[in-house]
């Protein structure tokens, strides 16, 4: 297991490794264009199971999804394989390496009245033997969570990172000319549900770092204020309706503060205020625009974008102590939207090329850059709890905002399925239950 | 890992499901400024029949040029008839900025923030104070969200909205 460890994390870092002769301030752009070989071939088969509910995402077709969304992995069409086996104690494994498949998922689900008893066994195809072999139990209605919950075991197996496949996401939907939802669903757009319904704009959610709120900038008020919704009660503070426009909450890695964008005195400023509204600071004053604050996983310092040197580019500041600004993006007619990667190794950002707005990563110790997606009106980046996907909006067609993932590696865009309307922005939920 | 821990790790997903808010209802809100409108008279009937009857007041909007924030000589006139109006009445106005589509939500509120801000302060060096004056962006949230070109140039603006209309 330790080689095949060795061999995701070397194309995850893919960026440190291949950068560090470069000096702090130079930035080399890599496009990628292969590298589908770095992927671990796995085939999953259909699951033995009596349901036959046609409209119902199989549970393998779910657990493939999911492990492909990742980038890390290929999986197999299993479908000229003409027995396809229900346990580890039935494989012919000359078969399965024959298929290049270096692992395999097999099972069977029992179904007794409500309850699905699922029992799954992942098998190393080289060393003929099985890996993992467990059995799950759960109501009808949690299918998919079941099958979420393999996929995170087979993540955390064969990657050594946790899966992130049974986290939620949360975003905000257009649903007419006047009518705006804010969501939350699982990681993959289903089983969504609307929080907030506004006739006003919504812009900016975030979700708390231990997973109980949502802070989001409503328009309700004739103008941008930030309100802070407690996921279980339903119940919502109003943090920031100060003069001017409020917007912009980033939350600090321990759920106590926000970092927030004010305009009382002029243009967008950045402040820090305490989650219930109280205790608020101007963390820096200058006349060029400062807004979209994220902290480092540490909470030591506060990413932000600013036209302080004309057109947008991202900087950074301590959260104590404020003195020096450093800049941190170089490359580009503007940089934008920054985000940092849960271990704060990277920086997640929107960079305008050439008239387009494509989702970017840069490595913060040899600042490399790596645009991962095409653009031209992507926003709304944002890491995935374990660092290895990214959630972002896409003009379909320069029409409709749509959402969707691309892996870390940039291997893998994949549309998430929420519906025609137009989704304006998003967030991802921590991972709640380790 | 047995069946108990996944009973467990299912049951903590049903537990977090969360509940839903209506904009509708009432709450406690902990506004930590005065509402601008409590500092300024309402507009009276007098006052509305002159925004409606003079026509350098029903203009309302001032456009920008791209990534442009300076303001054009051709808005003066219309803008010291606001300054006159506000001042005559003492009325509150909110100067709504505007960025068009591209780029992010949160930058383009900045964006729209820089405009409203130079009318502002063209209504301050006019001898309107801020008592009178809120500066507030609504980014790209009106804008069209799918024009090309020129067709953009409608978006980068500010519009005059008198607080009580």
């Amino acid at each position: 297991m330790k080689i095949i460890q060795n061999y995701i994390y070397r194309f995850i870092f893919l960026l440190t490794l291949i950068t560090s002769s470069f000096s702090s301030n130079s930035i080399e752009v890599i496009e990628i264009l292969g590298g589908k070989a770095s992927q671990i071939p796995i085939a999953i088969t259909p699951f033995n199971e009596e349901i036959k509910n046609i409209d119902l995402e199989k549970m393998h077709k779910v657990i493939a999804n999911d492990l492909e969304r990742s980038g890390l992995f290929t999986s197999l069409d299993t479908s000229g394989i003409s027995t396809i086996p229900d346990s580890d104690m039935l494989i012919n494994f000359s078969n399965w390496s024959a298929l290049q498949a270096q692992f395999l998922v097999v099972g069977k689900i029992i179904t007794i009245q409500n309850k699905l008893t699922t029992r799954w066994s992942l098998i190393d195809i080289y060393k003929e033997k099985t890996v993992l072999s467990m059995e799950f139990s759960g109501s009808k209605k949690q299918y998919r969570a079941i099958a979420h919950n393999i996929s995170d075991l087979v993540y955390k197996k064969l990657t050594g990172s946790p899966g992130v496949f049974h986290t939620r996401i949360t975003f905000v939907k257009k649903k007419s000319e006047k009518i705006y939802g804010l969501y939350v669903s699982d990681y993959d757009g289903f089983n969504q549900r609307a929080i907030v319904n506004s006739s006003q704009p919504i812009i900016s959610p975030r979700w708390s770092p231990d997973g109980k709120k949502i802070a989001y900038v409503s328009f309700e008020k004739k103008k941008p204020v930030i309100y802070v919704q407690d996921l279980t009660t339903g119940k919502r503070v109003l943090v920031a309706n100060f003069k001017g426009n409020n917007s912009a909450p980033a939350w600090s890695p321990d759920s106590k503060k926000l970092a927030i964008v004010l305009t009382y005195s002029a243009n967008s400023q950045i402040y820090i205020i305490n989650s219930d509204g109280s205790g608020i600071k101007q963390l820096m004053r200058t006349r060029s625009i400062n807004t979209e604050p994220a902290w480092s996983p540490d909470g030591k310092e506060i990413f932000f974008s600013s036209d302080r040197g004309g057109n947008p580019q991202i900087y950074k500041v301590n959260v104590e102590g404020v003195s020096d600004v450093n800049r941190v993006t170089f490359e580009g007619k503007g940089n934008l939207s920054p985000s940092l990667s849960p271990d704060g190794k990277l920086l997640l950002f929107l960079t305008q090329d050439n008239g387009k707005f494509r989702v970017a990563v840069q490595n913060l110790s040899t600042n490399q850059v790596l645009k991962l997606t095409k653009g031209p009106h992507d926003e709304s980046p944002i890491f995935s709890p374990n660092g290895h996907m990214i959630l972002f909006t896409y003009k379909d067609y320069g029409k409709t905002t749509k959402i969707g993932t691309v892996s870390v590696n940039g291997l893998k865009v994949t549309p998430l399925r929420v519906g025609s309307e137009a989704i304006l922005e998003s967030s991802w939920g921590p991972i709640t239950n380790n | 890992m047995k069946q108990s821990l996944l009973a467990t790790m299912l049951m903590s997903s049903i537990i977090a499901g969360c509940s839903s808010t209506d904009l509708k209802e009432s709450m406690g809100l902990n506004a930590p400024f005065p509402e601008l409108t409590s500092q300024t008279a309402q507009l009276t009937p007098a006052a509305m029949d002159e925004l409606a009857s003079n026509p350098l007041l029903t203009e309302r909007s001032i456009y920008f040029g791209f990534n442009k924030y300076d303001i054009k000589s051709e808005y003066s006139d219309m803008l010291a008839a606001h300054a006159e109006f506000i001042s005559k009445y003492n009325v509150a106005v909110s100067i709504n900025g505007n960025a068009d589509f591209r780029g992010s939500h949160e930058y383009n509120l900045s964006l729209g923030q820089k405009r409203s801000v130079a009318v502002g302060d063209s209504l301050n060096s006019l001898g309107i104070g801020n008592n009178n004056v809120e500066t507030v962006s609504y980014g790209e949230e009106n804008a069209n969200q799918e024009c090309t070109g020129s067709a953009c140039d409608q978006d980068r603006r500010a519009d005059i909205v008198y607080v009580g209309e």
